[in-house]
């Protein structure tokens, strides 16, 4: 049992730090919420300079070859400084899924783009009713020749407008299990029938709906089996969610410090408000939940790493982030008082972005399913050793 | 980083399972104080203190050379979340006597002190069942505000005075007795002493504490010229508020073992809902589902601490947080496995063995117990206070 971090894992941390906290300060952030991008492809372009979107990409196809704790360690630095940029979905969502179930042939045509050209890709897997179940997906994807064509509205799909690629999660099949029948395109989002268009998202995350007209697709452009994509976007959902668990850590964390410096500072009745036992308790449940979840994603993400992944390590670290960011987002604002409520504090740009982070892999609800799924199925140790009680 | 246990780690807690096979009934869940309150129990756990000091697991943290096995940080560990998990009764023998009154006697006792008593400890004896002395009705919190005092008189001090909570003294055969040795001296924390007492001294009235729910765990000490031998002193007259602090940094323990029961008594729920059909129902699940998630959360938490002592960092709150989360977390199983059992829940935690107490009286006991434990050992607010002049460098809220 070690808690530590290693070196070279230190050295990702400092240089992603000192990088984000230079090319990406607040007014940058808050100058992004009017772009229509909502990214800086400068700042994005240097990243892959410094090879972070291939972090966790094997060696030969251009990237560093780091494995799944680093890159939970780099998305608590991303968190950290709220960096609006497409990293999650072309990183966690794509280039992820792409090595574990690409074909030789698409991981050569598509990992070192990402890698070495800072290639944006995505996931369309949100329909209307945004559960992110497999009954939800109903775009269809109907066979024609060696084409498949997809017809269907995918929603809140992050940048889609500035995508290389896409991958479309699509029903290829009916059948009475909707898990069923799914299966994942590759799509380029400029192809013909293809329309995007901006959602006004509290964020200004550069999330999109995109809607297809009978988009012809080539059955070569299909990541892993037909029919059972459902295994594939169950993967991505387990470790998006970890990744974006990372994140909201490391991001409730900078929101944290924030709010603590203020309480030291800002004084009411002669006092600094963080005497008062009220705000000075509510400051203390906070330090709690920011100090287990961080070792909670930690331990996750290790699991992953050493190859003995656990639905409910990583269920519980995304069910406490979204309950932990949330309660610092809003606790963090409310402690400042009036001011905590106005544009020109940083606190609650991390705020703004709460809603769309909770429900990225899988909000609470569905994140305490899985959970409630792994203890009715594993065998506890009393059974094992005394059998079941009469 | 690394977050699992090594090869040595994992046959210990090999070894220990296939004790608590051979050794304990089946379906055994262990209910804290239990063994204190009722003289069944109480006998069965001084049998296992027995067994268990024959493996050397009694004192396993100690010196191979009193009688322990020198065990790592993370044996102890494992160590104490099996026995947590499994309820292993006996271990504390009387609760001071294996986790402070061994070790400090080990730092400040004497050679006679030393050969007499702790190898009692460590073999399980019922001599070596020990209570602690130091809470008196007007020094709780403020424990250097004691009052009792021994008074030297020729080859023996004189105790006067009365001590309270002072849990297992009816059962215990040695008193760990904080007390004012100069009652002229100018500060309070000064002239304090350590002494051992023995229970069965004349002028020494134990009177029992029944607990709200009936449960009698702690008690009273009334002190009336009770002639104790000078050579019973332990370490230096008069210095015993620093040597006190050195016990107390011993009794701060992990939330190790409370992790590892809430752990037990949550696949508990899982079987017994199972069996019920609770379990398909939305609102169980997701109650099932956060309790997990804060098991979760205090195990990565106290691992965290004991993590820090190997590599040497210094710990300086998290004990405190993990003690007012465990806290929290024991309300929320109490609380939410008695709602699991529903009507049953209002049985009497004694009458476990009744047939309409459900899961051996667990949640019963915990529903009440889990006040006393957030009162135990410093306030669940007084931890938290601790936290934030401690942890979060914030002034003094109280």
């Amino acid at each position: 049992m070690d808690y530590s971090i290693g070196k070279e894992q230190e050295m990702l941390r400092k240089s992603a730090r000192e990088f984000f906290e230079k090319e990406c300060p607040k007014e940058k952030v808050r100058e992004l919420k009017t772009d229509p991008r909502a990214y800086d492809p400068k700042m994005w372009k240097k990243m892959v300079k410094l090879g972070f979107q291939g972090l966790a990409i094997p060696e030969e196809f251009g990237g560093m070859d780091g494995d799944f704790v680093e890159l939970a360690l780099f998305m608590e630095e991303v968190g950290r400084n709220i960096v609006p940029m497409p990293y999650y979905s072309t990183v966690a969502l794509c280039a992820l899924p792409l090595m574990a179930y690409g074909s030789d042939k698409q991981k050569e045509a598509f990992l070192p783009g990402i890698a070495e050209k800072g290639d944006i890709w995505t996931l369309a897997q949100t329909e209307d009713k945004g559960n992110n179940e497999a009954s939800e997906i109903q775009l269809t994807a109907e066979e024609k020749d060696d084409t498949y064509l997809l017809n269907g509205t995918k929603i809140f799909v992050p940048y889609a407008h500035v995508a290389t690629r896409m991958l479309v999660a699509a029903r290829t099949s009916n059948e009475d299990d909707p898990q069923t029948g799914v299966t994942l395109f590759i799509v380029d989002p400029k192809h013909d029938g293809i329309r995007i268009e901006g959602i006004p998202t509290v964020a200004r995350d550069g999330r999109c709906g995109v809607v297809f007209e009978n988009v012809q697709v080539a059955k070569a452009d299909i990541l892993g089996p037909v029919d059972e994509g459902w295994d594939i976007l169950d993967d991505i959902q387990q470790q998006g969610a970890l990744l974006k668990a990372a994140e909201m850590s490391g991001g409730a964390q900078a929101a944290f410090e924030i709010v603590l410096a203020y309480a030291k500072e800002r004084k009411q009745f002669d006092k600094p408000i963080g005497q008062y036992q009220a705000v000075q308790f509510r400051l203390v449940d906070m330090r709690t939940d920011l100090d287990s979840l961080k070792y909670m994603v930690r331990k996750a993400a290790w699991h992953i790493a050493a190859g003995k992944p656990s639905r409910l390590l990583n269920s519980a670290a995304k069910a406490k982030a979204n309950e932990v960011y949330d309660n610092v987002g809003h606790y963090g604002i409310y402690l400042h008082g009036a001011i905590g409520w106005t544009e020109e504090m940083d606190i609650g740009l991390y705020h703004l972005r709460t809603r769309s982070m909770i429900y990225d892999c899988g909000g609470t609800d569905l994140h305490l399913e899985i959970i409630a799924r792994e203890l009715e199925e594993k065998v506890p140790d009393f059974i094992e050793l005394w059998g079941s009680a009469s | 980083m690394e977050f699992q246990f090594g090869e040595k780690e994992e046959r210990l807690r090999t070894e220990i399972r296939e004790f608590v096979k051979a050794e304990m009934p089946p379906h055994y869940i262990g209910k804290y104080f239990e063994e204190e309150t009722n003289d069944e129990d109480w006998a069965f756990s001084m049998a296992m203190s027995k067994k268990l000091a024959q493996k050397g697991w009694l004192t396993m943290s100690w010196p191979k050379e009193y009688g322990g096995m020198d065990a790592s940080r993370w044996e102890r560990v494992v160590f104490a979340e099996e026995a947590s998990y499994w309820g292993i009764p006996g271990l504390g023998m009387g609760i001071s006597g294996t986790a402070w009154v061994g070790p400090s006697l080990m730092l400040f006792g004497t050679e006679e002190q030393k050969k007499k008593y702790i190898p009692q400890i460590a073999t399980g004896e019922p001599d070596g069942v020990w209570c602690t002395g130091y809470s008196e009705p007007d020094a709780g919190s403020d424990m250097a505000a004691m009052q009792t005092s021994a008074i030297r008189d020729g080859d023996a001090y004189v105790i006067n005075g009365q001590k309270v909570w002072t849990s297992c003294a009816h059962y215990a055969r040695w008193l760990w007795l904080a007390c004012r040795t100069d009652p002229e001296a100018k500060k309070k924390h000064q002239g304090l002493s350590l002494i051992i007492v023995d229970m069965k001294s004349p002028g020494l009235t134990v009177r029992p504490l029944e607990n709200y729910v009936g449960g009698h765990v702690f008690n009273e000490l009334f002190f009336k010229d009770v002639r104790v031998p000078v050579k019973n002193l332990v370490g230096v007259e008069g210095k015993g508020w620093s040597q006190l602090m050195t016990a107390l940094s011993f009794e701060r323990g992990t939330a190790i073992g409370t992790t590892a029961s809430a752990q037990r008594l949550l696949d508990e729920l899982v079987i017994y809902t199972k069996g019920t059909g609770q379990i398909k129902q939305p609102e169980i699940r997701q109650k099932l589902a956060r309790l997990a998630i804060d098991i979760e959360a205090a195990r990565v938490m106290a691992h965290e601490v004991v993590w820090m002592e190997t590599v040497g960092k210094p710990v300086l709150h998290e004990p405190s947080r993990d003690k007012a989360f465990g806290d929290m977390l024991q309300e929320k199983l109490g609380r939410i496995g008695s709602d699991i059992i529903g009507v049953f829940s209002q049985m009497d935690p004694a009458a476990y063995k009744n047939r309409w107490s459900r899961l051996r009286g667990a949640f019963e006991h915990l529903y009440h117990y889990n006040i006393g434990f957030a009162i135990a050992a410093g306030t669940t607010d007084t931890q938290r206070n601790i936290m934030g002049q401690f942890g979060l460098q914030l002034p003094r809220a109280y």
